[in-house]
């Protein structure tokens, strides 16, 4: 009995010490002292701050796979999902700003946070990488009676407020693109917000939803399956994916709309911009030979994506003017409280 | 041609270094499962990282082995010690607690293993002969269904657990419900009873709410009473067990019916599933006074109905790439990972790789069932440590399991919070399984009815003219009905009136 007794409390203490390790094994790294010249010295941790799966922590997986043999050390990919992501991103903020620490982000409601209210720094204070950008597609079921843009056009103006739009939520990228279309077309329609892009082309499929302006990579297997037909795409030119015909662009139909081409998510790698200079540099060179990997290639053929690659002076153009679309838009559409304006974000 | 991908399946698990992986990775989800705080969705991604580099074969086997382990194992703590390992195994504790309290632990986790592994071997006989033909299902199901689906789900959860009077289960899940609300809601984005603080805008995480609720009244209750501890275990006696399995025959295939089911319906997961099949068996059962008090069919029920979520979770992974429940989810990512494409092109594409994840399937639930029977017979003895000095440790897990979930401080809080909350619930006796379903399908339920509402410019009708809907809203309606009957009848009983129309 006794015996017993001890075998069971120290397979309970053996136990308990093996999950601890399992959650601060990445942290304790991450708060060791910061080496000098050397860089770097000891393991990164990229904060993805989205569930598993999604658009971000797929891309950013593919990428840091591929950094990870330039720069000799491992990457571990910690999902910290909440609160439109801002509570994963305040987390990068707040560890030590020794490019240890690195954000995994979308970046269109990565410039949301200030308007939001959510945080304090906007996408000025931090220096970004660009390696992907998957742009808005207007897609319908098969079976819907929508056969192009213009049919749908055409139906806005028709029924104002009446043709539904299906989107992964207020302030996602699905919202920002139709609400982009909307200011171009001058139109009104019925925005239905779902909890992420899955469930939004979902309820497309299910004919809950007229339509959705999600993100092309969301529905590559969609289209080549021939589930959903894609009307038109945010892109500047017409959208490439293998199997499926090229989806023309929606700029052809609405004119208005092409100085705000191309629209879309861009994903990447971001970190505080004080972060130590031998850093930056390892990880510019790591992220250029990363993007020019046979890996990036097939993922970016296989999901239905562009990549980019834009260094930080180029990655801070394309934010400032995401943000001012996105900013603005949330601010007149009242769900961002504070005005854009404070923070010296240029009207689109 | 199937039988070609069998084989090819079937040789794969055959070399050593596949026997290997299988039986740790099982063993490795069963602990986690075990271990509150540590979920099967952590347990799935946590090995998604450490696999990665290995070859996809190897991988998924892992991960399947682990997703099936960790949903298994979590009946241990919830029959042992009333935590729920996972919040898949809440349904568990109902009978299986009071059947440890009784001596006859070893035996209930038999049984509970034992189900588990059916329930699991069930669902891959659906998961193969659904996966080509469905997809419809899990389309019938929109917002309006969705809201149902989940008041369905809190209001049978209130009336099982609450022993006795349904009202306080009902109380009980709206309290889950309201404090599901905190946090930045789904539709619009705006932050509720946050009061500009970032943690509460994320929301509280369900783990450290669910270690509140379940262990902070158990440690308490400890110190509270001298407990005697029990002196005779009954070792496990394999003829009676496996003489209650055949008697429950009838329970199994139920539990497993209805578990694929849940498993289909994106959004409810293995959670819901132990709780509906819970729910079935005892409308079902001629000893329905028995359960909560430690009937074996309860144990039974829950746990072949929270396993064969699994087949059902992955069934509509391989064809809509939709997965049905939050461990799903992360194996779908993981399955990307590594170069497979699971969607509506999977079945064109790679055909084979239904046959291999349903063989490792069956796998994983042999050997779940060889560990979990082989760990039990020292787990069991758990019963026997004093809870003076086993609670101390638990304690120490409840803190660290709610910190591990997302490496928070603030969800550790949480869980202090909550189990000030578990400790009122128990104490007025309010059950807390109802708390913390409406805590689970809360954002559900709110976003769906908000949702459908905004689709149907505020009109309720399509409650009543959607068919699945219909049938929900009748069953609630019913329950609430036999609810206030049952009133009326005490009340006419006691003012002594003629008992008149009301049965």
């Amino acid at each position: 009995m006794n015996k017993n007794l001890r075998l069971v409390l120290s397979l309970l203490i053996i136990l308990s010490m093996a999950v601890a390790l399992a959650g601060c094994g990445v942290k304790q790294q991450a708060a060791e002292k910061k080496e000098e010249v050397k860089w770097p010295t000891k393991d990164i941790t990229v904060v993805v701050p989205w569930n598993p799966g999604g658009g971000t922590d797929l891309t950013v997986r593919a990428l840091t796979t591929e950094m990870s043999k330039t720069l000799g050390v491992n990457i571990a990919v910690v999902n910290t999902p909440g609160a439109n992501g801002s509570v994963g991103t305040k987390s990068v903020w707040n560890a030590k700003h020794d490019g240890y620490t690195i954000l995994g982000a979308g970046l269109m409601p990565f410039t949301s946070y200030q308007v939001m209210g959510y945080m304090d720094q906007g996408h000025k204070d931090w220096i970004t990488w660009t390696a992907t950008f998957s742009p808005n597609v207007l897609a319908v079921r098969a079976e819907s009676p929508y056969k192009d843009a213009k049919s749908l056009l055409a139906a806005f103006k028709a029924k104002p407020g009446a043709v539904t739009a299906g989107t992964a939520g207020v302030g996602s990228g699905g919202h920002m693109g139709i609400e982009i279309i909307r200011r171009a077309g001058k139109f009104e329609y019925k925005h239905v917000p779902y909890q992420g892009g899955n469930p939004a082309i979902i309820a497309t499929l299910g004919g809950e939803v007229d339509f959705t302006p999600q993100l092309s990579m969301e529905m590559t297997d969609m289209f080549r399956a021939g589930k959903l037909r894609a009307l038109a795409s945010l892109s500047d030119k017409p959208l490439e994916i293998d199997g499926v015909k090229p989806i023309p662009s929606l700029g052809d139909e609405l004119s208005d709309l092409k100085k705000t081409l191309p629209m879309g998510e861009f994903f990447g790698l971001t970190m505080p911009k004080d972060a130590p200079p031998e850093a930056i540099k390892k990880i510019d060179e790591a992220f250029k030979k990363a993007m020019q990997s046979e890996t990036m290639k097939k993922f970016a053929k296989d999901k239905g994506v562009v990549l980019v690659g834009y260094g930080p002076e180029e990655s801070m153009k394309k934010l400032d003017n995401l943000a001012s679309v996105v900013c603005w838009t949330l601010f007149d559409t009242g769900t961002a409280k504070i005005s854009p304006e404070k923070f010296k974000i240029a009207k689109p | 041609m199937e039988l070609q991908y069998l084989l090819h399946a079937l040789n794969l698990l055959a070399s050593p270094e596949a026997v290997v992986t299988i039986v740790l990775s099982v063993f490795f989800g069963i602990v986690v499962g075990m271990l509150p705080g540590l979920t099967a969705t952590m347990a799935v991604a946590l090995l998604t990282g450490l696999t990665y580099k290995t070859s996809s074969d190897m991988a998924i086997l892992s991960l399947i082995g682990v997703y099936v382990g960790a949903i298994s194992g979590g009946c241990q703590s919830a029959i042992l010690l009333n935590i729920p390992g996972t919040p898949a195994s809440a349904a568990t504790a109902q009978d299986g607690y009071p059947m440890g309290q009784e001596g006859r632990g070893g035996l209930a986790i038999f049984l509970a293993t034992s189900a588990s592994a059916l329930g699991t071997l069930g669902s891959v006989i659906f998961l193969l002969f659904l996966t080509p033909l469905l997809t419809s299902f899990a389309l019938k199901f929109g917002s309006w269904e969705f809201f149902l689906l989940a008041v369905f789900g809190i209001m049978i959860c209130g009336q099982l657990a609450s022993g006795g009077d349904p009202l306080k289960g009902w109380i009980a899940g709206i309290l889950g419900l309201l404090a599901s609300l905190v946090g930045i809601d789904g539709l619009q984005g705006v932050p509720r009873f946050s009061f500009d603080n970032i943690d509460l805008m994320a929301g509280f995480s369900l783990i450290p709410i669910m270690i509140g609720l379940f262990g902070f009244p158990e440690i308490v209750a400890a110190f509270k009473k001298k407990t005697a501890v029990i002196g005779e275990l009954q070792s496990i006696n394999y003829r009676e067990g496996i003489r209650i399995m055949l008697q429950n025959w009838e329970t199994i295939i139920r539990s497993t019916f209805i578990g694929v089911m849940v498993g289909i319906i994106p959004g409810v997961g293995e959670d819901v599933g132990g709780w509906l099949s819970y729910w079935a068996a005892r409308m079902r059962s001629k000893a329905r006074a028995m359960f909560g008090k430690g009937n074996p069919e309860g144990v039974i029920a829950a746990e072949s109905g929270n396993n064969a979520c699994i087949g059902g979770a992955i069934i509509p992974i391989l064809s809509l790439a939709v997965p049905g429940s939050a461990p799903a989810a992360v194996l779908m990512a993981a399955f990307w990972l590594h170069g497979l494409r699971p969607g509506p092109l999977m079945m064109t594409e790679t055909p084979g790789f239904l046959y291999t994840v349903a063989t490792y399937l069956v796998a994983a639930s042999f050997i779940m069932w060889a560990l979990g029977l082989l760990i039990s017979r020292f787990t069991v003895k758990i019963l026997q440590v004093s809870p003076q000095l086993l609670m101390p440790v638990v304690f120490l897990f409840c803190v660290v399991g709610s910190y591990v979930i997302n490496d928070r401080i603030f969800d550790v809080w949480v869980m202090f919070a909550f189990g000030f909350v578990g400790l009122f619930l128990s104490h007025m006796k309010f059950p807390s399984a109802p708390f913390l379903l409406g805590v689970i399908l809360g954002p559900m339920a709110d976003t769906n009815l908000r949702r459908a509402l905004t689709l149907s410019d505020g009109s309720i009708l399509p409650f009543f003219t959607r068919p699945i809907c219909l049938f929900f809203a009748v069953i609630i309606l019913l329950m609430i009905a036999a609810q206030m009957g049952l009133f009326s009848r005490l009340r006419s009983k006691e003012m002594n009136q003629e008992a008149g129309g009301t049965k």
